[in-house]
């Protein structure tokens, strides 16, 4: 039995662990007690790491759709028409784009748009995760200029105060949830926000209750209180920041509670807070301006820069944070630099030799609905976007659709063109986790058939639109990329130096900050007597659909019973609403709603207080003509 | 040693339709002669794969004293089962088994047996039925209460005829929701208590169906005098090795596939979930 | 009758033994973790460690375990079991992990026995290494698994300094240390005596608080544990299964085949009691859909009474494993001391 060591594929946390293989076939994973994140631990879906490479339905030869059916083909002919049909569809003018990946490895995303922006000129160029992630990053850029975070895991087990802004914390990151329970257990205060009473929020010291879409009501009831504090005790502020001042008038009228001002009292009189702050969804620019008023918690009260403090993005996906850095984004470059910033644009026309298009792209949802030719990166969008089954129907409409995949997903079986590319378990490159920690995957076994590592795919498709390259390895990608994103500079090197393979990217100067408050002190209180309940889309990652999971059997189990039992999704409540609705034997309601009405069955959940509603973002689609285009809205509730 | 996971390879030799979502399928063993070394009792199980989809349990539902025609009775529920409808006479199937405990038969000698069953209850009882019918004379009164939702989802409806037509079984058939042409009995498998004359203190019963059904025949059953070792189930539980190993059917120490599925009430009680 | 051997001549046996068959002992990777490997040459073996984290048991249950093969032929189908019949032995491991390996054995071998599990147990030779000092967080005096064991070893080893006391404990044993006269000779008594007082001393390494599992069998068997305690103790934990991956007595699986297009592979594959759908049924029913009540069966089946009696030992060796790899708070140690002071330590 051969263990290789190698990255979790799954999501931010990063944890490492041994692939066991067994005559080069995979057969399991031994725990790690020396890697710097997992520690010896892991979540299950870890343990159950290896097992969609194994179980799974690959992609196992190129593929090309005639007469509506694939048939197998050499990668040289795959290749080719692969660059022939895109070629043509840039010569008569018709857009085309890219999709990379937050499953993705750092050399994927990276080739994948330089593909787009080099090879095809275009910008159009973004992954399906994106439009959840993007407001929390903008949000962190807007208070310290960077989108980074400031604390690592580690730092959360030793805080004295941590404050959780969440979905669901055991699920979406177990790792992370397992270090606030040993900060809890040793004695910390953790408060957590949220409208669900999750595990965490019954660990906490305090849980403020949210409805959906007032998270930045209690956010800015927590600012308020922290601004009291501080004028109250001078010596108490730690750190100002420009627009301090206005802050202050910003958050004159927010209602302090003895709650709020439990939780600014913790918080400030903490050697070490660690704040950590989940994507949210919501309409306009709420998301960004919550993640922006989390960020001026923890800078002005001085846990920015505190060795063991600071700020934590809770990403769904492992390379999220990847692909954010590899730019695949319309509007950003390799480094995330933004798109028209001529110091990124020269460094980059210098290193591919090309010059890069200017104008802006579209966005992956609007991507999906305009552009003839696409080329999709290790992802099934419409599992992931929040347009949800619509993206399905767009892709359909799309005129040459390329898929490079190791799994057959919904998005390979519509493809005209499908490259086999290796799972994470077969290939090399890495991953950058929510820390910045960038990571090694290794190859632990060989992939199926004719598959091949997707740089190297994707190499050989920049090669076909004149984008020489001389990569022998992942690591030479790694190389260009570090000359491509001044912070990953070096990054070859610091990792062939550690053990595990994984580095930090470096901590940004957060000396200069500015503070924000969360947008209108009252938001619109959303319920109304004509519809007296909300139902949120739950932003929560789809872990179902997404073939690290599905293709697991020990991993898709509970998944597969839910859609079974309930092929027309489900909304949830609390039994009390369920209860008052007398909905008899039946168990569907009728939602209606400003947009429309719907007729979904329901689920009893303990952790909803009553006059809330949630669709796991699974089923999105069913309540569709409810929600519209919110993620949010009020609803009335009676029986079908 | 006894290689407990290969199964032995059968044929479909008949395949009946019994509702509209349950088949019985007649099964002979590819290299064994007539099932002539396939020994099994009453109420045991079999693992059943279906090459390509898995393997699942499911009672056999045919006597011990019909060695020519082994049988077992499904309902589609999902990918297996739904694999297993598709197949035709002459088509491959694995066997495991035979696994449980399975009725003691022995212990029934002489008594009378009253049997309770509702739907897809039916045919693990159905094993221990034509084996008492095989050998009547060994046993005392012989009564079979059964029910399903509709009559369209009576099962063995051929069989209940025959039954019903017997003068040594009295046989009484309801269903919750009548149809046209239904000129039988309405309402639950329970309330046919009282159209029979019982003596608890000499009869043994067994109750097969769903969870709610169980629980009130059992209720009634017990109220009317009978001793918990006298009233006489079989447990469900998700099941893969078949072998008392893989832990998913345990229920405290006991293992349904091994110290089960059959179980008397008592035993019931006991068992720490 | 008890051997010797000098520490010098380990080298010589384990070249021996290698050319016996496979042999799998500690070693240290790249990384820096102790993993049980097989190894090629005697200098892999690492000698000052803890336990490593993850247990030998993969050696004769692997994580992914084909049983079975399938062949679609036409109409006809060959079905044929696969067989591991592969010679191992098991180097330098300690005595929590020869016992738990001894317990899989048993119940691997209760009727209906499992051909495919004996096979390799029974081709499988252990050689522990007594612990005369035991790990910071290992329990094994309380659960008869060390630091020394009177059974369930092939060869145990004791570290006297210069030398090693050598104990067989069976058939198999003998046979690894039968044939190289030169290397092993009959212990002297001092040597059996300082073996003696090496035990006594690790037994009191231990300290006052240990894992006391009889009141926590008690109330577990008689079903006097409060719901209320089993909910919120389920409340610390983060059912990543962690508990059962790494505990040398787990052995929880599921069944599936793997393959395509006519040729399949039956294998066993690990599970996990904690996983919400483990006892799913195929109709959405679920007798333990809440965590409390997988908690309650996880230790059920470790520390009642009922199953104590059917195994003749308790279903843990002490090993403190659980104690590293639990995500949340639900140890072994931490819930056995909930269950005897009747509540939980927040």
């Amino acid at each position: 039995m051969t263990a290789v060591p190698t990255t979790c594929p799954f999501c931010s946390c990063g944890c490492g662990f041994y692939l066991l293989t067994s005559n080069g076939q995979l057969v399991g994973v031994a725990p790690s007690e020396t890697h710097p994140v997992s520690s010896g631990k892991l979540c299950a879906r870890g343990w159950s790491a290896h097992e969609a490479a194994l179980w799974g339905e690959r992609v196992r030869q190129p593929l090309r759709r005639r007469n509506g059916k694939p048939e197998s083909v050499s990668w040289d002919e795959a290749l080719d028409h692969i660059a022939g049909r895109l070629k043509a569809l840039i010569g008569a003018g018709k857009p085309v784009g890219v999709l990379g990946s937050p499953r993705a490895t750092n050399e994927e995303n990276y080739l994948a748009g330089k593909l787009a922006r080099a090879g095809l000129q275009t910008n159009n160029v973004d992954f399906s995760y994106h439009s959840i992630c993007g407001p929390l990053f903008a949000g962190l850029e807007e208070v310290w200029g960077e989108h980074t975070p400031t604390a690592s895991l580690c730092d959360i087990a030793s805080s004295q105060a941590i404050l959780l802004l969440e979905g669901n914390l055991a699920e979406t990151h177990p790792r992370a949830a397992s270090s606030v329970i040993k900060a809890v257990e040793n004695g910390a205060h953790l408060v957590t926000i949220g409208f669900r009473s999750t595990q965490m929020a019954r660990r906490s010291s305090l849980h403020l209750q949210t409805t959906p879409g007032n998270e930045r009501e209690v956010i800015n009831g927590v600012l308020a209180a922290i601004l009291d504090q501080q004028s109250e005790d001078p010596t108490r502020v730690a750190a100002r920041g420009e627009g301090y001042e206005a802050l202050w008038q910003d958050v004159r009228s927010v209602k302090r509670t003895d709650e709020l001002r439990q939780a600014a009292e913790w918080i400030a009189r903490a050697e070490r807070a660690t704040f950590l702050l989940a994507c949210s969804d919501g309409q306009g620019d709420q998301p960004r301006e919550v993640a922006a008023a989390f960020a001026t918690l923890a800078a002005i009260t001085g846990h920015l820069d505190r060795p063991g403090s600071g700020l934590l993005p809770l990403l769904a996906r492992s390379n999220v944070r990847g692909a954010c850095d590899m730019g695949v984004i319309p509007e950003r470059l390799p480094g995330y630099d933004p798109l028209d910033d001529e110091r990124a644009r020269q460094r980059l026309q210098n290193l591919w030799g090309k010059k890069l298009p200017l104008d802006r792209g579209w966005g992956a949802e609007n991507l999906l609905q305009s552009v003839s030719g696409l080329i999709v990166v290790a992802d099934d969008p419409p599992s992931v976007v929040p347009m949800g089954r619509r993206a399905m129907d767009a892709m359909a409409g799309i005129e040459f659709l390329v898929v490079l995949d190791a799994f057959v997903t919904p998005t390979v079986r519509i493809a005209h063109a499908v490259l086999p590319i290796a799972s994470f378990a077969e290939t090399e490159g890495t991953l950058t986790n929510m820390e910045g920690r960038v990571q090694k995957l290794r190859t632990a076994t060989n992939p199926p058939g004719e598959a091949r590592m997707g740089w190297r795919v994707l190499a050989e498709l920049c090669a076909r639109f004149d984008i020489g390259n001389s990569y022998t390895s992942a690591t030479d990608v790694l190389c260009e990329i570090a000359q491509a994103a001044p912070r990953y500079a070096g990054i070859e090197q610091r990792l062939s130096e550690d053990g595990w393979g994984g580095a930090l990217l470096e901590d940004f100067d957060s000396a200069k900050f500015v503070v924000r408050p969360a947008g209108a002190t009252r938001g619109a209180a959303l319920a109304s007597a004509g519809r007296p309940h909300v139902l949120v889309r739950d932003v929560a990652f789809d872990w179902g659909r997404d073939p690290l999971v599905s293709f697991s059997p020990t991993l898709s189990r509970d998944y597969q019973s839910e859609r079974k039992l309930f092929p027309n999704g489900f909304v949830e409540m609390c039994k009390g609403d369920a209860d008052a609705l007398n909905l008899g034997g039946g168990r569907h309601v009728r939602l209606a709603s400003v947009h429309g009405d719907a007729v979904v069955p329901i689920r009893v959940r303990a952790d909803l207080k009553p006059g809330v509603l949630s669709v796991p973002y699974a089923f999105r689609d069913q309540v569709a003509s409810v929600l519209g285009t919110d993620s949010v809205t009020a609803v009335n509730v009676e029986p079908p | 040693m006894n290689d407990a996971f290969l199964p032995d390879v059968a044929r479909l030799v008949n395949v009946s339709d019994e509702t509209p979502d349950t088949k019985t399928f007649t099964l002979r063993f590819r290299d064994l002669k007539n099932g002539g070394d396939f020994h099994f009792l009453p109420g045991q199980f079999l693992e059943l794969s279906v090459f390509g989809y898995g393997e699942a349990p499911f009672c056999i539902a045919s006597s011990p004293t019909r060695p020519q025609t082994l049988e077992t009775t499904v309902r589609r529920t999902g990918q297996l089962t739904d694999a297993l409808h598709r197949l035709g006479n002459g088509e491959e199937v694995g066997i495991r088994g035979p696994f449980g405990n399975g009725f003691d038969v022995e212990v029934a000698r002489g008594k009378d047996l009253l049997f309770v069953a509702g739907g897809i209850g039916l045919p693990p009882l159905r094993s221990l039925i034509w084996n008492v019918l095989d050998e009547r004379s060994r046993f005392g009164k012989v009564t079979i209460l059964y029910g399903a939702r509709t009559p369209t989802d009576l099962v063995y409806k051929r069989e209940l005829e025959e039954w019903g037509k017997r003068s040594d079984v009295e046989l009484h058939v309801t269903v919750d929701a009548a149809q046209p042409g239904w000129t039988g009995k309405v309402g639950v498998v329970p309330s046919l208590f009282k159209k029979v004359t019982l003596h608890p203190e000499s009869t043994l019963a067994y109750v097969c169906g769903p969870p709610i059904m169980i629980r009130i025949a059992v209720q009634d059953l017990l109220a009317l005098g009978f001793k918990e070792e006298a009233v006489i189930s079989t447990l469900e539980r998700m099941m893969q090795c078949g072998i008392g190993k893989c832990n998913h059917c345990a229920i405290g120490h006991r293992y349904v596939c091994r110290d089960g599925p059959v179980f008397n009430y008592g035993q019931i009680r006991e068992l720490v979930e | 009758m008890a051997f010797a051997i000098e520490k010098r001549a380990i080298t010589k046996w384990l070249q021996m033994l290698l050319e016996s068959g496979e042999v799998i002992a500690p070693v240290r990777g790249p990384c820096g973790d102790i993993l049980f490997s097989t190894i090629h040459s005697p200098e892999q073996v690492a000698w000052n460690f803890q336990n490593p984290l993850p247990p030998p048991k993969q050696f004769v249950l692997p994580q992914t375990d084909p049983l079975v093969t399938i062949k679609r032929n036409g109409e006809r189908y060959e079905v044929a079991p696969t067989y591991d019949d592969t010679r191992r032995i098991l180097f330098n491991v300690r005595s929590c992990d020869a016992k738990g390996i001894a317990f899989l054995t048993r119940m691997y071998e209760m009727e209906p026995a499992d051909a495919s599990y004996l096979r390799r147990a029974n081709n499988l030779t252990i050689i522990s290494l007594a612990c005369n000092i035991p790990c910071p967080l290992g329990f094994c005096v309380c659960t008869g698994s060390g630091p020394f064991l009177s059974d369930s070893y092939d060869v145990q080893l004791t570290d006297l300094g210069e030398s090693y006391l050598v104990e067989v404990g069976s058939e198999k044993g003998e046979a690894v240390v039968s044939g190289v006269p030169n290397l092993f000779r009959p212990a002297t008594e001092d040597e059996v005596s300082q073996r003696k007082r090496l035990e006594t001393e690790a037994k009191n390494h231990f300290e006052q608080e240990t894992c006391h599992f009889a009141s926590a069998m008690r109330r577990i068997s008689t079903g006097r544990v409060q719901d209320a305690l089993w909910e919120k103790m389920s409340d610390w934990c983060l059912e990543c299964g962690g508990c059962n991956m790494v505990c040398p007595t787990c052995y929880c699986f599921s069944v599936k085949d793997l393959g395509r297009d006519g040729t399949w592979i039956r294998c066993r594959m690990w599970d996990s009691c904690q996983y919400a759908a483990f006892t799913l049924e195929a109709s959405g029913h679920n007798p333990r859909a809440h965590r409390k009540e997988r908690m309650k069966r996880r230790f059920f089946h470790k520390v009642s009474a009922q199953y104590y009696q059917r195994d003749a030992m308790v279903g843990c060796v002490g090993c403190g494993r659980c104690i590293k790899v639990c995500l949340g708070a639900t140890n072994m140690p931490a819930v056995v001391g909930a269950i005897r002071k009747g509540k939980w330590n927040e």
